[in-house]
This record gives C-alpha cells, structure tokens and sequence, in this order.
C-alpha cells in the first residue's frame, strides 16, 4: 500500500500541468502503484477566491473517493472562510487543510490564521503546509514568492500543540530545531519527504533517527513533479522493510484516520 | 590523450554532436582505466519502475555527466567523496563526471590548478568510477589554457568545466573554447536563466547564451548544465532548439513532471544527458520518470 500525501489536481498559473484532472492523476498512480493520494486544488494557490478551486476538487473526485483523499485550500484572510471551511469539511468530505501563507500573503502567526488552525482543529482535521509551490528561482516575472521559512513552522506547532501538521515540499528540517533530536516542541508535525535526501546528506536518514520512523510520510508533489524521485529513494533508503511500510502508508493512515 | 577526440586532423566544420558520441569517450576511458564493478546494493537505474515497459533501463554504463569531488578546505571531504560513489553504487551509475570547484568565485589560477590535483587523484582513488572535469577560470588566459592543456593531454581528464566567472560569450572565454576543439573535448558550462537578476551571479550563462557561443563556434561540444537546476526550464530548452552541438544535461535538484519529455521533444533525446549534480536521487528518477521509450531513456542514461 502507498498513500501519497502529497498530490494536487487543477492548473497551476505558470506551469501546464499533466495528469492534473482525477482521471490522468489515477492513471498515473496506476502505473507508479500509488494506491491513494490526498489532493487540492492547484489553481486554488493563485486563485483569489480559493474556494472555487476546492469546488472543482470536490466535483473532479466524485466517484472516485476511495483513492483521493480531498484537502482544502483556506485563506483566512479572504471573506467567508468560516462558510467555505464548513463547506469543504462537511459537504465536500475534506478531512484537512493546505495552507499557502506566502502565495495568499499572510503570517502564520496572524490572530486570523491562528483562528483558522484552532477552527480546523476543532473539527479533527490535519493542517498541511507546502513550504513551497515550486522552486522560486523559476518564478514568474510578475511575483516573488519566497519558500515559508522554517522558523515560522516551529512558532506555529509551538502554538498549536494540540493541532497535527503535515509539512510538504520541505528540505533542511535537521538545520532547524524541527529536525533535531529533543527539541522540545511538540510531536504534533510530520514530514514529508518528496524533497529529502537519502543519499550523501541523507536527511532523511537524520530525521527518522531524530524523530522516529512515525513522523516522516511518503509524498512526490505530483503532477508537480514527477512521482519516481520520491519511489526511487524509498528503493535505497536504508531502513526495515517495517519501517518503509510506515513511512510509505501507515504513518498516513494514522494521521488522516483513513 | 584526447579521450573525446572526435576527429582526427584540424577540426572539421560542424561535426554535429550526439549523446553518442560524447559517451564514447567516457566507455572507452572506464576500459582503459580499469572499470571497477559495481556491488549490487540496489537496482534504482537497473529497473524502469512501476508501468514502464521495454525492460530494464540499464544497458551499457550510466554516466552521470555532472558531478563533484568535495574540495579539500572541507574537513569531511575524503569521507563525502567516498559517499558519493556509495550513493552511485545505490543507484547503478557506473560513472561520475567530476570537476572540483573553488569555494569561492572567482576562481585564482592557484585554486583552479590545485581543484584539478584533486580531480586527478580523485580519478586514481576510483579507477574508472570517476572521469575528470578540467575547471579553469578563462580570466587567466594563458595559465588557463595551459592547464587545460595539461590536464587533457598528461592527466587524462575529458572534458572542460566553466563556472560563473565569465558569461560564455564574453571573449575572454573563446580561446578556451578553440583549445576545447583542438583538443576534441567538450565543455560543461554551468547555466541557469531566472526572469530576474541573480545578484551573486552577475555572470551567469543561459541557455541563450550557449546557443550564442554554439552559432559562434559550431564545431564545439558544449553542455548546458542542470536543465533542473532551478531556472526557468522550460525558457532553456527553448533557448537551445536550433543550436544542434549544445547537449542539455539533466541535472538539478527540481523535479518537474515533463522536463525530460520536453527537453526530448523539442532538442531530440541524442542532445539529452543525464546527470545529478549531487541531487542522485532526482536525477534517476525524472530519467524513470519520462514518457519516454525505454530505448530513448538508456540513449540519455548511457547513450546506448
């Protein structure tokens, strides 16, 4: 079994996109043997009223809800988020959240984004944040949008002990108290890996052994990216055959209770 | 000797280039070296992956064609140059193109020269594993040249590596260039094209740019480095569609679905070769990853 918690369906503003309708997206986890993907919306990350993207979402997996699992894209800042969060979570079957804090322009530690958390807390859902879109040094001529730094993440966790976060599209966690061994923060984050090393640095390798085989999940950014660099390195991932079941569905089942 | 010599009087006018011909050079300097084989720890490049069909990948010598030695001002480098042949072994590359950079640009002659002592003595520690990258800073002129020369034609080296001191069609750059086709060897020009200006490479050569230089001196080999290295991918592989003696290289740690396909598309899969730069695993895997045939995918991993 591998659950992908990382996976996206829609266009992207500055990018064609393949395999980004439900039915090329499950022909392309087909031929990986992804068994499950949780996905939002692409075109929801530019669009001003996101909650259009996580309609089209809601309307692209019908029927096909045993294998895609549905996020909400939420802008705390834009009218109405209150309704659309209610929306996604109980009409749409939305179990969690993307948040895109730099792309939409706010801080994670603002009062509304704080609201948003405890809101989506409240109703059991988990809260995933794509510490990137894309590579900034491809951006667009019309905008810069940085990489949400890591520093922000520890103050968020910090402050939400009691939400559970799922950080996508990251890389050097270990340089930063979220990789480390015994960082007093809380145990309420997991990672993702699709950007981590598993060879010559191998973070990774650093962040099962600091934080335990149960905080690190199987993701690939697809059809961002191509799903084979994150299959290739659970391949020569040096770990159990126990532990590459975890990292590649278990730890996913646990976390979204699927 | 001249590992990539590709004609054998005066440079001919435009000897297109192919994957092919490039990897020739590369095989025949891993015989001649004495090619170690590679432990079967894992099959990365050995199996297609999940839905693609043709059978196995590998067939002939993958050669990643952009890889470093770590310098030596970094206390770990003998310990991080030995990981990056166990990570090759992971992977099945049989052969790693090295340069070793300065820390720090530009480049002095006396760093240039003792990054290429280390390369040299990189190639003997890993008999055929590693292939040698000339790096040069062209600023230099007749240092420069001249220590191409003695890395090509006494070292064994097989290719030229330029950084970021000088864009490529600066002329400080072209006597480099000539001596490259004297030699027969190519050069990997390190390239990126962001829609903004890159404050710490004021220099930085793009795709553009090497389609310049390649209309300048059509009979060279050069090789625009890490298509996936951040830049605006799609903009470079435009960029070099007409410029037909201009290799793309695959390397960089972006992993975009379609990079490869159209890099394949639009330049044709002999103008595509497959590299890392350090980033091992996404380097294999955008390879696994095309919707590519599995005869045009062991063309880019091992020309064959």
């Amino acid at each position: 079994m591998i659950i992908d918690v990382n996976a996206y369906l829609g266009h992207f503003a500055f990018r064609r996109l393949r395999h980004n309708t439900a039915a090329s997206l499950l022909a392309l986890m087909d031929s990986k043997q992804i068994d499950k993907a949780v996905v939002s919306s692409a075109s929801a990350i530019t669009y001003r009223n996101a909650q259009a993207g996580n309609e089209e979402v809601a309307e692209e997996i019908r029927g096909h809800s045993d294998r895609l699992i549905p996020f909400a894209v939420i802008n705390p800042f834009y009218a109405g988020w209150q309704d659309d969060l209610k929306t996604c979570h109980e009409e749409f079957g939305m179990t969690g959240l993307r948040l895109y804090p730099k792309w939409h322009n706010y801080q994670l530690s603002s009062r509304h984004c704080r609201e948003l958390v405890n809101a989506a807390t409240e109703r059991g859902m988990v809260i995933s944040i794509p510490i990137r879109a894309e590579d900034n040094r491809q951006r667009s001529w019309l905008l810069n949008v940085p990489d949400v730094p890591l520093e922000e993440i520890v103050e968020l966790v910090k402050a939400h002990p009691e939400a559970r976060f799922i950080l996508l599209n990251g890389i050097g966690y270990t340089r930063c108290p979220l990789g480390r061994k015994d960082n007093s923060l809380p145990s309420n984050y997991a990672i993702e890996l699709s950007r981590l090393s598993v060879v010559l640095a191998n973070e990774l390798g650093q962040l099962i052994t600091n934080l335990g085989v149960e905080r690190v999940m199987f993701g690939t950014g697809m059809p961002f990216k191509y799903p084979d660099p994150a299959l290739v390195k659970m391949e020569v991932l040096d770990a159990s055959e126990t532990d590459k079941e975890k990292i590649l569905s278990r730890n996913a089942m646990t976390w979204l209770r699927s | 000797m001249a590992i990539f010599q590709i004609t054998s009087g005066p440079p001919a006018p435009q000897p297109r280039i192919s994957r092919r011909t490039l990897l020739k050079g590369s095989a025949a300097a891993a015989v001649a070296m004495g090619a170690a084989e590679l432990p079967s720890v894992c099959a990365a490049v050995e199996q297609p992956g999940p839905g693609t069909s043709g059978g196995p990948l590998r067939k002939g010598k993958v050669i990643d064609c952009h890889a470093h030695l770590t310098h030596r001002s970094r206390a770990t480098w003998e310990s991080d140059d030995r990981k990056l042949i166990e990570a090759a072994d992971k992977l099945r590359i049989d052969q790693l193109c090295c340069s070793t950079l300065t820390p720090r640009r530009p480049a002095t002659a006396d760093g240039f020269r003792e990054c290429n002592r280390w390369t040299a003595d990189g190639m003997s520690r890993f008999p055929g594993r590693v292939l040698g990258y000339c790096y040069v800073n062209p600023g230099y002129g007749t240092e420069a040249l001249e220590e191409v020369r003695r890395c090509i034609e006494d070292k064994g080296f097989i290719a030229i590596k330029l950084y970021n001191e000088y864009t490529c069609t600066e002329p400080v750059v072209f006597p480099i260039i000539e001596l490259a086709i004297e030699l027969g060897v190519p050069i990997l020009q390190h390239a990126s094209h962001s829609h903004y200006f890159v404050e710490d490479q004021p220099r930085m050569s793009d795709g553009g740019h090497l389609a310049e230089l390649a209309r300048r001196y059509p009979e060279a080999m050069l090789i625009c480095a890490h298509i996936s290295g951040g830049g605006d991918w799609e903009w470079t592989i435009k960029a070099l569609r007409h410029a037909p003696n201009v290799l793309l290289d695959t390397s960089g740690s972006v992993t975009d679905d379609g990079t490869v396909d159209m890099a394949a598309a639009v330049v044709g899969v002999d103008r595509v070769v497959f590299g890392c730069d350090s980033s091992m695993t996404a380097g294999v895997g955008k390879i696994r990853g095309a919707n590519l045939s599995t005869q045009d995918k062991r063309k880019i991993l091992a020309g064959t």
